[in-house]
């Protein structure tokens, strides 16, 4: 009698402890930053968070993998594009319950790594030795301020302009006689003239675009210091075009991505300032409007400036919760780091490139359909490269909704550019503490 | 006693209420003329209710180009068979609806349980810190739900819960809106009739289950429509708790149809259609507890 309580009494301590044990382990973040080896032995299993056609991609990866290094398995998780990010902070913030490789989108991506240092693990051991060949954008844009590439670069957001062949046909404008915004506006006053059509449609709540045409002139909401930039000669340059183009009614203001489709379906948009990820959208949501559309650089601010800006696109990073960093490290090195892989992405759920020596492939120089035979991906491979690295900061979230204000009052109530960002710029000063750039 | 007297104080009313009602033609014609701009008004009001019902209705039947075209569709289209394919193969939408659907029942049982049982306490039993224990029950309802994602996940992660369905249906069980609502419901419930209860010789579950639970079905009703919505509802917490595609509830599968560059409105117009539709069942079957006499089978015998 007195042994078997004796007994359920050392019973109940031993569960007890088990379980503080157990809440101490799940609790806190791990201890010691992951050091990558690039040699270890591949072994295990993996899980991997993406979403929409970036999960069939790596699920068709995934299984290729497996076979090329026998006793590995990967599973994938479509946890919607949506979603991703709540389970992503939420998991981060934790310290607990995150995959073992997560997707993370490029304008997202300074915000986290800055917001959780230790969060991810530097991936610079496994991949740092193509770092010459990826988008410098990209890789830039995606590692901590020391430098260490924390969201290995997947598909990117290379810019270009689209326009209607027919509308620019019946103006008698040649798309290749445009080099200047100057130009686009001279032939959208044109188009308007002859069609009646508006010549692009931006969201203007949202910015309208003015990051990326800051970006165009190797500009971000802060310098290399930090301090900010919103109110500096480019980027009054760039507000004043999108203010001329409502002045002269050539843009059309419309609500979000739902509000542009309508708009490039309805004949609104003569022209559309996107990234190549747009392609994707024009073939499934306006299949009608096959062989209207072309693609050509996107116009310079100065005659012989740079012809792209970044818009989108997406990496691959490994949480330093992961239970099998290793494993993890070496699968997204295999489907980045690779240019069959990444060209194979292309192919097959049109992603575009961020790894350079993919964009040589065969298939970036064949003709679309879509665009009436023009082998439009052979103009974004040419434009990767020149994408303008620009400068993230913790603040950019918070400097991005003041500046988006500011372009509303500029555009649509007619303020003078360079006053609403001068207010603007001293808003964030006022939010963030940091200097305005000289 | 007390209870009849409520009866016969309430009755009388309505009793009037009815004799007074004019039966003339002349009179009936005049109030209907009178009213007429009211049923106007509430048809009006109606149809802006209906529309994005109505609108839900035909854009799943309609592909999702077409749906960014104008003029928009008014007419039902004929993609709805194709988008129920869609839908079927891209979020398996059938298991989906199983899983939302065993999660909202299993929780709606067990919070309503936790609820009447919790608030009759509350109401009924006279204890050394009632007040307080009360006062931490709606305290609980002031905490956002933002401050609890982080800790819940910690302690789910820790006892190794994360992507089951304990872990969705667990930490929500004690609501503190569905306790306190039955608590105020038990409060205007007649002492004399539980003390008769008792008098007859019936235990504690007995009286609760028999005399008291009969009389706040009503309440119950309204507790089980509003506990099941907010379930069915959720999307956050499941949707951190849940990692497997096929785990999904509702409407965490419907938020993995929009993408990166695309969203399938049909399909998404669809799943949410679909997902409105237990809703309404549930809201027809306990539609009459809510009209059933407040005080009815209370006095029996």
């Amino acid at each position: 009698m007195n042994t078997t309580r004796t007994l359920l009494a050392s019973a109940a301590t031993l569960a007890g402890v088990a379980l503080l044990a157990g809440c101490a382990m799940g609790g806190g973040p791990s201890a010691g930053p992951v050091v990558l080896d690039p040699d270890a032995k591949l072994e295990g299993e993996i899980t991997v968070w993406s979403w929409d056609v970036a999960a069939t991609a790596l699920d068709r990866l995934g299984a290729e993998f497996e076979a090329e290094h026998p006793g590995t398995t990967v599973n994938v998780v479509d946890v919607g594009y949506d979603n991703a990010y709540d389970k992503l902070s939420v998991g981060l913030q934790a310290g607990s319950g995150l995959p073992d490789v997560v997707t993370i989108e490029t304008d997202r991506a300074p915000g986290y790594i800055n917001e959780f240092p230790t969060g991810l693990v530097d991936l610079d051991p496994v991949l740092g030795e193509a770092e010459a060949d990826f988008d410098p954008f990209k890789w830039a844009a995606q590692s901590d301020a020391d430098g260490a590439l924390k969201v290995a670069p997947w598909d990117s957001g290379t810019v270009g302009l689209f326009y209607r062949t027919d509308y620019f046909e019946e103006a008698g404008i040649d798309p290749a006689s445009i080099s200047t915004w100057d130009d686009l506006v001279a032939a959208g006053e044109q188009i308007k003239a002859e069609s009646g059509h508006t010549l692009l449609s931006l969201d203007v709540a949202t910015g309208g675009g003015f990051q990326m045409l800051l970006q165009q002139q190797g500009q971000g909401l802060f310098d290399e210091n930090g301090d900010i930039t919103v109110n500096s000669p480019e980027a009054v340059e760039a507000l004043t075009l999108l203010q001329t183009l409502n002045e002269k009614g050539l843009l059309k203001n419309v609500k979000g991505w739902d509000g542009r489709v309508t708009s490039a379906k309805d004949g609104d948009s003569a022209v559309t300032p996107e990234a190549v990820w747009w392609i994707g959208t024009l073939l499934g949501d306006a299949p009608e409007l096959s062989g209207s559309y072309g693609v050509t650089e996107l116009p310079a601010f100065e005659e012989g400036g740079v012809r792209t800006s970044n818009s989108g696109g997406s990496g691959l990073a490994v949480p330093a919760q992961a239970k099998n960093p290793q494993l993890a490290a070496a699968f997204v090195d295999f489907a980045l780091a690779d240019a069959g892989n990444q060209a194979s992405m292309m192919e097959n759920e049109g992603l575009f490139p961020s790894y350079l020596p993919a964009l040589q492939g065969q298939y970036f120089a064949e003709p679309q359909e879509y665009f009436g035979g023009q082998p439009v991906y052979e103009l974004f491979a040419e434009q990767t490269a020149n994408i303008p690295a620009i400068t993230f900061t913790t603040d950019n979230a918070e400097a991005s909704d003041i500046v988006a204000n500011a372009v509303v009052a500029a555009v649509l109530n007619g303020a003078d550019p360079q006053q609403a960002l001068d207010d603007a710029a001293q808003q964030i000063a006022t939010a963030t503490d940091r200097e305005i750039a000289e | 006693m007390t209870a009849t007297s409520a009866l016969t104080s309430v009755n009388p009313e309505a009793r009037g209420a009815r004799e007074s009602r004019p039966t003339g033609f002349r009179p009936a014609l005049a109030r209907g003329i009178l009213r007429l701009p009211v049923y106007l008004l509430l048809a009006v009001a109606s149809v802006f209710s209906v529309l994005p019902f109505l609108w839900m209705v035909i854009a799943s039947t309609h592909s999702t180009p077409e749906l960014f075209g104008t003029p928009l569709p008014v007419l039902p289209g004929d993609q709805l068979w194709e988008n129920l394919a869609r839908l079927q193969e891209s979020v398996n939408f059938s298991q989906v609806m199983l899983n939302s659907l065993g999660i909202a029942v299993v929780y709606t049982v067990f919070s309503a349980v936790v609820s009447v049982m919790a608030g009759y306490g509350l109401a009924t039993y006279r204890f050394r810190g009632r007040g307080v224990l009360l006062g931490v029950v709606l305290v609980t309802m002031m905490i956002p739900m933002q401050v609890l994602l982080v800790p819940l996940f910690q302690m789910m992660a820790s006892a190794g819960w994360i992507d089951s369905y304990q872990a969705v249906i667990l930490p929500f069980l004690a609501n503190a809106f569905g306790i306190f609502l039955m608590r105020q419901s038990f409060l205007d419930f007649p002492v004399t009739l539980i003390e008769a209860a008792r008098i007859d010789g019936a235990g504690e579950l007995r009286t609760f289950y028999r005399i008291v639970l009969p009389v706040a079905r009503p309440q119950l009703a309204a507790l089980v429509i509003y506990t099941f919505i907010s379930q069915w509802n959720a999307f956050i917490w499941p949707l951190l708790m849940l990692n497997t595609e096929d785990r999904y509830t509702v409407p965490v599968a419907l938020n993995t149809m929009i993408g990166m560059s695309r969203v399938d409105y049909s399909g998404l117009m669809l799943g949410s259609l679909l997902a409105t539709l237990p809703l309404m069942l549930l809201f027809l079957v306990f539609q009459k507890q809510f009209v059933s006499g407040l005080m009815g089978g209370a006095v029996k015998g």
